[in-house]
Parts: C-alpha cells; sequence; structure tokens
C-alpha cells in the first residue's frame, strides 16, 4: 500500500518535470534547457537523498533551518547593489531564498503545531502567524509580493488540518477580504453587514467582537497600505480588475496570455509552433507564463493532462496527510500540499486571466532551480514520510 | 478518525472544484472563444501594408509628360508601438507638429497599421532617422511613389494638384485611407478615378517588439495597380511659348483650341503656383496664404473669371441682325460722331468712324453703329443667337469649377432693373460691356462658330475619338458676312498687330471697361482664315486696349503654332 503511494507521487513528478522540460525547450534557448537539465538531475539526487532520512530528523532540526533561512533572507536584504533583491548569486548559479524559505516554514510549522494539541482560540493562531510573518515580511520588502502572499494559505490549511476549526479560521482571516473590499465603498459595506448577520447569529461574544473590530480596522487601514506599495505592484493589481485601461502595460500580458492559450484550440499548434511564444508576444515564457506556451502549442489537451497530473498528485498527498499516523508527519504533509496546490492554482489561474498576476512559478514546470529544488526536497521529504507512516 | 476523514472530504471538494474552474475556464478559452482568440494571435502577428499604386502619368498631345511620379521617402508610425519619447523625437526630426502626428495615427482605428506621417523627407532627415532606428519605436521609412509637375507653375491651373485627403473625404468614399492622395482641381479632380489606381497590400509577420520577419506565405498579397496615363490634346511647347509672350503681364489668361475639334492646345492662366509643394503636404498655414492671396494664384482665370468681353461681342451682335434678316450688310445708321446722347446720358465712342457699313463697323469696332443696331433688332434677337453660340452657359469642359458667365435677357434687367430697365442697357450688351460675363473659354468656344461654318464645338483636354458639337440655326450667309468683317478687323481694322506674314489671320479686338482701374485687353483670333487650325483667346488684365496688347500676343502665338507644326510632326486625327 505504502510504496504504490510513493510510486504514484513519483510517477506524477516525473511527468510533470518532464512536460516542464518538453516546455522550457520550446520557450527558452538551449542554454537555459540544459541547465534546467542539470537542475532536476541535481534535485532528484537531493530528492533521493531525502526520501533515506528519517522524517524524526526533520522534526528536531526544523527550528534551526527555519532560523537559517531566514538568517539568509536577512543577509539578502543587506546586499548592496541588487535590485529586486531576490538572489543569491554564485558565479553561474543564483539560488532564490524565498522558494527554500516556504519549506524550511512549512517544516518548523508543522515540528511546532504537532506539539500544540489544544487549538481553538484566537490566540492560539497568534504563535504560528508570528512564525509565517517573520519570513513572509522579508520577502514581502525584497520585494516579492507573489512569493511572499503565499504563506499565508499554507498557514490557514496546516493549521485546519492542525485541528482548529475551519470558521475560526476564516474569521481570524477574514480581515484580508475586507481590507481587498475597500477599494470599493459600497461593495465593503454589503461585505461588513453580511458579516455582522453571520456573526451575530454565530453567537460567539469572541468572534463578533473580533470580527467586527478587526474587519473595520482592516477597512480603514488599507488604503495606507496601499499607497506604500511599489508603483509596479499597484499596477499589477489595477491591471487585474480592469484589463483594458492600459493595453501595452501589465495587463497586455493578461491579454497576450489569453490570447495564447485561447488560439491554442482543442489540439494546440503543435510543439514548437506557437505563435505567440515564438514571436514574443507572450511575456515571461518559460517561467511565470509556461502554462500559456503549453496552451497554446499543445491546446486543450494538454491543458487537461496537466492539471489532471497536478489533481491527481495533490490527491496522494492529501492520502498521505491522512494516513499518516505520526502528527509532525501529516501536518507536514498538508503543508506542502497546500504550497504545491496553492501555487499551481494561482499560476494557472492567472495565464487565464481568472487572477491577478502575481508572478509565482507553476510548480515542476516552470524554469528555476530553486523552485524546483524546494519542490524535490519536499517530495522527497513525503516520500521518506510515506515509507515510514505505519511505523509511528 | 471522524474529524479526520471530514477535512479530508473538505480538502478534497475543495482542490476538485477549484481545478475544475480551471479546466471549465480553459474550454471557455479555447473552444468558447477558441477562435477569436485565434484571430487576435493572428492579428498580433501579421501586419497589413498598403503598397501605394503609383498614379497615372498626365502626358501632352505629343507623349511629353506633363505630370510624372517620382520615388521619394516616407516616414511611417503604427500607434500600437509608437511611445511618448518617440512621438517628441520624430516630430523634432522631422519639424513638424506633434499634434499633426497624432491626429494623423488617431485616424486610423487599427492600431497595428502602419501610418505615413511625412511624405518626401530629404535626405539629410532620413539619415538621421536611419542612425537612430533603435531609439525610434514603430517609425519605419520606405520609398513611395509621389507625383511630380516638371515643368511646375506652368500647368498648375489646368492639371491642379494632389494633396493628402481629409478625414472627411475618408467619410465619403471607401476607396481611401489616411494616407492616401487625392486630385484636386483641375484634370488631377475631374480623372481622379482613372489616375488613381488602386493600392495593394501585403501581409507581413511580426514580432512583439514590431520587427519585421518577412512576407507572409500563407496569405497572398494583392498587388498594387498603377493608374492609367492620361492622353490629353494639350500642346506643352506652345503653351511654353505662350508663358513667355505673357511674361511682362501679372493677370492673364489664355485658351487655345483646334476649331476642327475642339481640342484645347493651351489652358493658361496667370498668375499660377507649383504644385509640387502639395506633395510634401503644405501645413495648414501656408495653404491658407496661398488660397487666400489677393491676386488669387489657385484660381483658373480660363475657366472661372468672368469678365464682360467688350467689344468681341459685337460679331454676334450682327450675326443676329444678319440670321433675323432684320437688315442687310449694307444698313447703315446715323454717323458716328464720337459720341451718343441717349437722354441725359452720353455713350461715348473711341472714335469719330463717320457713317459705316456692317461690315466696316465691325472692322473698326464701332459702338456708335452697334449702339443703333443692338436697339433696331432688340435685346431678344441678340440673345437668343447669343445663347444658341454658347453665352451664359457652360461649355461642359472635362474640367472642374467651370463657371457659366452671364447673358442678360429681358426678364433678368426686369428683375435686376425694374419695369424701366433703360435702352442704355441695350447698348451696353450691344457691345458687350455692363452685365454680360463670359469666361475665356467660353468666348474661344463661340468663335468656333466662324471657324466652322455654323457649328459650336464642345471643348476637351483629354483625347477622345468623337468631338462633340452643336450645330446652331445661324445661316451661313450671315457667318460668312461676319467673318469677312473679322478678317478685315486683322487686315485693315483694330486688330492689325495680330498679322502674320503667309497667313491670314481672323479675330475680333476687345477692351473691357473696367472702373477699377486700366481696362482689361482682349483678343479672339483663328488662323488661317480659310481652313482654321488653330483659335487663340488671349485676355490680359490692366492692360489696356484689345489691339494694342492682346492682338500682338496673339498673332505671336498663332506663329509659333504654324512653327510648331511645320517643325514637328504634327499628327492630327480626323
Amino acid at each position: 500500500m505504502y510504496t504504490r503511494t510513493n510510486l504514484a507521487i513519483i510517477i506524477a513528478v516525473t511527468i510533470l518535470s518532464s512536460i516542464g522540460l518538453i516546455m522550457i525547450f520550446s520557450t527558452a534557448t538551449t542554454p537555459i534547457f540544459l541547465r534546467q537539465a542539470i537542475w532536476l538531475v541535481v534535485a532528484s539526487c537531493v530528492a533521493f537523498i531525502f526520501s533515506k532520512i528519517s522524517p524524526r530528523v526533520w522534526s528536531s532540526v526544523a527550528p534551526f533551518i527555519f532560523v537559517g533561512v531566514v538568517l539568509l533572507l536577512f543577509v539578502l536584504l543587506l546586499a548592496h547593489g541588487l535590485y529586486p533583491k531576490r538572489w543569491f548569486k554564485f558565479g553561474a548559479i543564483s539560488l532564490q531564498p524565498s522558494e527554500f524559505a516556504k519549506l524550511a516554514t512549512i517544516l518548523f510549522l508543522a515540528s511546532f503545531l504537532s506539539m500544540r494539541k489544544r487549538l481553538k482560540n484566537f490566540s492560539h493562531i497568534l504563535p504560528p502567524l508570528a512564525i509565517v510573518a517573520i519570513p513572509a515580511f522579508l520577502v514581502f520588502i525584497e520585494p516579492d509580493l507573489g512569493a511572499s502572499q503565499i504563506f499565508f494559505p499554507i498557514l490557514a490549511i496546516m493549521l485546519y488540518w492542525a485541528g482548529m476549526p475551519a470558521l475560526k479560521i476564516f474569521i481570524f482571516f477574514s480581515p484580508i477580504i475586507s481590507a481587498a473590499a475597500s477599494f470599493n465603498i459600497y461593495v465593503w459595506v454589503a461585505y461588513f453587514a453580511a458579516l455582522t448577520i453571520f456573526l451575530y447569529f454565530h453567537k460567539q461574544l469572541v468572534d463578533l467582537v473580533y470580527g467586527l473590530i478587526s474587519n473595520f480596522l482592516a477597512g480603514l487601514i488599507m488604503p495606507l497600505i496601499w499607497n506604500s506599495l511599489k508603483a509596479y505592484q499597484q499596477e499589477r493589481i489595477i491591471s487585474f480588475f480592469s484589463p483594458l485601461v492600459d493595453p501595452r502595460g501589465m495587463s497586455w500580458q493578461i491579454i497576450q496570455s489569453k490570447i495564447a492559450i485561447g488560439s491554442g484550440g482543442i489540439i494546440g499548434k503543435g510543439f514548437l509552433s506557437g505563435t505567440q511564444k515564438k514571436l514574443e508576444f507572450l511575456p515571461e515564457r518559460h517561467t511565470d507564463f509556461i502554462f500559456s506556451c503549453l496552451g497554446e502549442e499543445f491546446g486543450l489537451i494538454g491543458i487537461t493532462i496537466t492539471t489532471l497530473i497536478f489533481i491527481y498528485l495533490l490527491y496522494k498527498m492529501l492520502i498521505l496527510a491522512k494516513e499518516t499516523k505520526n502528527r509532525f508527519a501529516s501536518i507536514f504533509v498538508s503543508g506542502v500540499f497546500a504550497w504545491i496546490g496553492y501555487q499551481t492554482f494561482l499560476n494557472m489561474g492567472m495565464t487565464m486571466g481568472l487572477l491577478p498576476i502575481t508572478g509565482v512559478p507553476l510548480p515542476f514546470i516552470s524554469y528555476g532551480g530553486s523552485s524546483l529544488l524546494a519542490c524535490f526536497m519536499a517530495i522527497g521529504i513525503c516520500l521518506a514520510i510515506s515509507k515510514t507512516k505505519f511505523k509511528y | 478518525m471522524d474529524e479526520d476523514t471530514k477535512k479530508f472530504k473538505l480538502i478534497r471538494n475543495v482542490i476538485l472544484v477549484t481545478f475544475l474552474i480551471i479546466i471549465l475556464s480553459s474550454v471557455r478559452l479555447q473552444i468558447v472563444e477558441g477562435k477569436k482568440y485565434y484571430r487576435l494571435s493572428e492579428k498580433n502577428r501579421i501586419r497589413q501594408r498598403y503598397i501605394p499604386a503609383a498614379r497615372g502619368k498626365i502626358l501632352d498631345r505629343r507623349g511629353l509628360e506633363i505630370a510624372n511620379t517620382r520615388p521619394g521617402f516616407y516616414v511611417s508610425a503604427i500607434q500600437s508601438l509608437i511611445d511618448e519619447n518617440t512621438l517628441d523625437e520624430i516630430a523634432h526630426i522631422l519639424n513638424i507638429n506633434k499634434k499633426t502626428i497624432e491626429e494623423k495615427l488617431h485616424m486610423e482605428k487599427n492600431p497595428f497599421m502602419t501610418v505615413r506621417i511625412a511624405h518626401d523627407i530629404p535626405y539629410e532627415q532620413l539619415s538621421i532617422i536611419e542612425e537612430n532606428m533603435d531609439q525610434l519605436k514603430g517609425i519605419e521609412v520606405g520609398v513611395e511613389p509621389l507625383r511630380n509637375y516638371p515643368h511646375e507653375k506652368l500647368f498648375c491651373h489646368l492639371v491642379g494638384y494632389v494633396g493628402e485627403i481629409t478625414y472627411d473625404e475618408i467619410a465619403k468614399s471607401k476607396d481611401y485611407k489616411i494616407d492616401d492622395y487625392i486630385g484636386r482641381m483641375g484634370l488631377e479632380e475631374y480623372y481622379e478615378d482613372e489616375l488613381k489606381g488602386a493600392n495593394g497590400v501585403e501581409y507581413i509577420e511580426v514580432d512583439a517588439r514590431g520587427r519585421e520577419l518577412g512576407k507572409i506565405t500563407e496569405k497572398r498579397p494583392v498587388p498594387a495597380v498603377a493608374g492609367k496615363d492620361l492622353y490629353t490634346t494639350i500642346d506643352l511647347a506652345l503653351t511654353e511659348s505662350v508663358s513667355v509672350y505673357l511674361e511682362d503681364y501679372d493677370h492673364a489668361a489664355c485658351v487655345c483650341l483646334d476649331p476642327r475639334n475642339g481640342e484645347i492646345l493651351v489652358l493658361y492662366s496667370k498668375p499660377g503656383f507649383d504644385p509640387n509643394l502639395f506633395v510634401h503636404g503644405l501645413q495648414k498655414k501656408e495653404w491658407e496664404t496661398l488660397y487666400h492671396r489677393p491676386d488669387a494664384p489657385m484660381y483658373n482665370r480660363a475657366i472661372m473669371s468672368c469678365y464682360p468681353c467688350g467689344s468681341t461681342f459685337k460679331p454676334f451682335v450682327a450675326l443676329a441682325a444678319l440670321d433675323s434678316k432684320m437688315i442687310t450688310p449694307k444698313k447703315s445708321f446715323a454717323p458716328c460722331r464720337g459720341e451718343h446722347r441717349l437722354g441725359r446720358r452720353v455713350f461715348k465712342c473711341w472714335k469719330r468712324h463717320g457713317r459705316l457699313e456692317l461690315v466696316d463697323a465691325i472692322i473698326h469696332s464701332c459702338d456708335i453703329y452697334f449702339y443703333q443696331l443692338g436697339v433696331f433688332i432688340g435685346v431678344d434677337t441678340i440673345v437668343s443667337r447669343a445663347r444658341e453660340t454658347g453665352f451664359g452657359r457652360k461649355t461642359n469642359i472635362d474640367l472642374p469649377g467651370e463657371k457659366a458667365g452671364l447673358l442678360p435677357d429681358r426678364t433678368w434687367f426686369e428683375r435686376h432693373y425694374g419695369e424701366n430697365w433703360t435702352l442704355g442697357h441695350i447698348f451696353n450688351l450691344s457691345v458687350g460691356q455692363g452685365d454680360l460675363l463670359v469666361t475665356p473659354l467660353q468666348l474661344a468656344c463661340a468663335y468656333t462658330i466662324f471657324a466652322n461654318d455654323g457649328k459650336i464645338l464642345q471643348p476637351h483636354v483629354v483625347k477622345r475619338k468623337e468631338h462633340n458639337y452643336h450645330t446652331t440655326t445661324i445661316s451661313e450667309e450671315a457667318i460668312a458676312i461676319v467673318e469677312e468683317g473679322l478678317r478685315g478687323v486683322v487686315l485693315s481694322g483694330t486688330g492689325t498687330l495680330a498679322l502674320v506674314e503667309d497667313f491670314d489671320v481672323c479675330g475680333k479686338t476687345g477692351t473691357v471697361q473696367n472702373p477699377h482701374g486700366e481696362d482689361h485687353s482682349l483678343f479672339v483670333g483663328y488662323a488661317p482664315c480659310s481652313d482654321p487650325q488653330v483659335l487663340v483667346c488671349v485676355f490680359v488684365e490692366n492692360a489696356g486696349h484689345g489691339g494694342s496688347v492682346a492682338a500682338p500676343i496673339t498673332g505671336k502665338i498663332i506663329r509659333a503654332f504654324m512653327q510648331l507644326n511645320k517643325s514637328m510632326d504634327y499628327v492630327h486625327k480626323d
């Protein structure tokens, strides 16, 4: 039984990485393709090694890894001359610490939450939130808005998996909705009224007080935060909500990406023949928008197959999380699941114009050594957990 | 464990729903809207470019070029690619207003289409643009056929000019697009449909930065079709001679035609303008100064200017009198004593002629005789015959903007002067002064009646196989008698300066009274009398007597015509 789960994950990841390699070959130059191939070999080796390490070890070293990565992020911010401060460069190799920060945070969070049995009140959310907030903030000021916001859905799902009621988590994070709604006063008023009615019938005084105060404040403070955002970040958000305002700017990317996918039709334009890709109408072809190229060259068939493989992988990981008896291991797997699932959805939704452009890579497929390595490390640990899940 | 299953199911369902959304939106993009996005992707990569058609040439009767085309460099821009900096820079290089460029770009609805923003740029500007091509996003240069007028002013009114099309004109006709030229005035306007040809289209694959990658093979290009050449009856050499003879005068017009078939040989008007100026695209200010200049250089005096025609009208009064059989050629009236009293008003003659008969009255252009003749035969007789010879209506020459002039008749006089219009008005009409208005072309055509024994020819500029004319009812005897007078004018009368050795010239002088200054000098003549080959009408403003200015010029023109046809192989197709 466990070997089958193991095998399923390995096969899914192998296929996804192969699709990634094929698409990078189509969208980028040969040196970039070779580089990714080398990264893939390295990442596979690392995953293999990690799968041999007992999960117990990770549980004990998690705090140290977390502190190490946080320090790494600090060092990156202190570096001179770089902008944006996202990469460490060692000669030909560049590493993106924010990718590893996700993994380290999941590890540490899993280890932290596994020690807490009682997760009922808002106060129980605050320590894990603080853990997540540190790397998220450091990544945010790199600046990398896309990568920093990924930490919070991961936290929410891990909390839920660790036993926190879903409603509590929702009410806790509801100020984010309030902040988003604050761009339009009518929407915000409607949201706030609905929330008030809901909380009244919910009949929990703490929830009511916290919910109303926090949402009200979020709606007030949001405009201030908005003004502190960088121009390109504002642009991204604006262009998402009104893509026709500036057809050559950020929304140009959304439009061109939709054209690329849409023009692919059912069977696509064929491998290497995407005109949107070839003639550079598509931005970020081998990184953020690689999924659009896939849609253009392999059509609906390509997109459906790829999406189904992702669903399969995520489903297998969810089963693994459920069946693993060890609390740390189970919460860790749920974190990796949240990370890959959320990031995949975000990237795909972005290329289809469903979500704003956040600049997150598609796991296993987009070009980028750090992202690939971090994902493979997580998969390696999952494999180790899968092997040992009944022994705990 | 139960709790775990609940959580598992919830998260599983969330995953299924979210990725179902992804697949469904992919279905929407690729199947429901797939065709639309495919079109958009094709539109992205395919740029249409118009290949401008060369305009047809305009040739003179011997095949010499009056208007042709030459290559010129243009600058074009693509709205979707150009940015603010480039716009500033290109406006600076070309030294034109940035707004003008923006206006032109906004006229094109397709932002991926190239729009020409400047034509015929000089080498210096071209080299600056080529040097800075990397910084100038969305700017292209190329070669296009441009209209060229090698003789500049000489044919400006006859041929007209081409100018850039306006927005209103595009709205009216689907055949044009923004950077097209359209013919204005003259032959360019009248024969626009034949001259313009049809633009071609080619399809070019471009990348996202607008770089051209080459022609697309799947879509067949449409080649440009050059406009038809226009073969005219104009005599270039004779026109050049005319312009030389009229060099000393500021405002003048001359029409020469072949009285046998109505072919226009010369249609010349002064002052003129250089039609080449319009090819660059005149700035609005320049155009307005040109158009509103007091001497009206854009006005074709030969077909638009309406003057009284003075004594050149007298032969038509004589014709009316003879044709109506109200007089015989022997008829004489009270002798000319230099003036004629009508109540308190005194009508003068330019000389004391004494007693004259009709033919002599024409030869010496006696006003007193014609005052009395006019009153004797009555205004209706004069007007009916004059109308037949073409006064007061357009000749329908193949040129735009022709004026009809004015032939005042009984009802006209009554409308304008009331019931009590006087004999004085008939006096004036009889000698071609006062309210009568004639264009030089009209007058020339009227005189074809003498050269053709009663036929009035319709003038035309472009060669035709068939010549239109209308036959008048005026009797041939009457015409013969008046023609005798016209011959006498040149032999012994007021027009002796038009005399040409070896040829007998017929003609009539005219002096148009001008209350604002010097009289206008006018002469209409044709030669040879027996078999007329050329008919010349010369009109010189503010130059004095017809016999002293216009007549000698006519003589020179006829001489030049005869010499030209002797020396050159003059082929006339009958």
